[in-house]
């Protein structure tokens, strides 16, 4: 049963505020450790830099989306292994394909509750202490 | 002052509550109602794309929590996104503000926390806002062309708003905008 508060989290979204509500949630839930990204070239950046255990990108970014963050994730053995949950806008069956087929752990369909998160994460993780 | 020929070619957009649309058709307006909802009009200046949402933040469980923020957030979200998938700068964007009126005095003024998350999000974002009419008591119609950026807006009075409203109190401008 993995502590939440070992987990180390990089959020990845354009916008700041969707930044935050991700982090305060995850707070909610125990997380302690985060870094942030306003975009998935960045975030790609932070992950070669220093990997972290879970990613949580959103998909509609400049510059690289969450599914160009995924692949290139995938692609680069140090941080292949990292667990990533993409938030979508919309439950669109094709983008949750693909993701899956670049090999997405989970994903979220915004506006999303803290519950909502909390079985998405123990979905990938397992019970969350 | 707008051309005979621009008003007979000009298109009229409603955009309910939960709703956003965007447009680079020049030749559109779009139209809402507000009470205590309140609407951002975001366009791109140099390209005349652009585009209005209108929302209200929950109410009840969510209202100015967490739950609140993760809803506002996303309803921007919409808008944002949209306005730059339809070709719009994120660097180059600008917003107008207008709704977060008081509708029943007894209650717990939902209106002015629609107003403050909307004022913080665009804080938050680096979103210049370049004018707009928030809070204040009653209800508006609200008129937006992107294209040029003009926002018309009139106090609603009769029954259109989906609340009784009473007269409405000066509310605080913060220019660029038409009475009408």
């Amino acid at each position: 049963m993995p502590a939440a508060a070992a987990i180390h989290v990089l959020i990845v979204d354009d916008q700041l505020s969707m930044r935050a509500v991700i982090r305060s949630s995850l707070q909610q839930l125990g997380f302690r450790e985060f870094r942030e990204a306003a975009d998935g070239e960045i975030g790609l950046r932070e992950m070669i830099t220093k990997p972290a255990h879970l990613v949580i990108s959103d998909f509609n970014m400049p510059n690289l989306d969450g599914l160009g963050l995924l692949r290139a994730i995938r692609a680069h053995p140090p941080t292949q292994g990292a667990a990533f949950i993409m938030l979508t806008g919309r439950a669109d069956r094709d983008l949750v394909q693909r993701a899956v087929q670049f090999g997405v752990n989970n994903y979220l369909v915004k506006p999303f509750t803290v519950a909502q998160l909390k079985e998405k994460l123990e979905g990938v993780f397992g019970p969350l202490t | 002052m707008m051309s005979a020929e621009a008003l007979a070619t000009e298109r009229r957009i409603h955009v309910g509550q939960g709703e956003h649309h965007v447009t680079s058709d020049r030749s559109v307006m779009l139209t809402t109602i507000l009470g205590s909802c309140v609407a951002m009009c975001l366009r791109d200046p140099d390209t005349g794309i652009g585009g209005m949402n209108h929302f209200l933040l929950p109410e009840g469980e969510g209202a100015g929590t967490d739950a609140g923020r993760r809803y506002g957030a996303y309803a921007m979200e919409l808008l944002i996104n949209d306005v730059l998938k339809a070709g719009a700068r994120r660097e180059r964007l600008e917003a107008k503000l207008f709704g977060g009126g008081r509708m029943f005095a007894s209650l717990k003024d939902v209106g002015v926390a629609n107003a403050d998350f909307a004022e913080r999000f665009l804080r938050d974002e680096g979103i210049p806002v370049v004018g707009g009419s928030l809070r204040g008591t009653g209800g508006r119609r609200l008129h937006y062309w992107p294209a040029t950026g003009r926002a018309l807006q009139r106090a609603v009075t009769d029954n259109h708003v989906p609340v009784s409203a009473p007269p409405p109190a000066a509310a605080r401008d913060s220019g660029a905008v038409e009475l009408f």
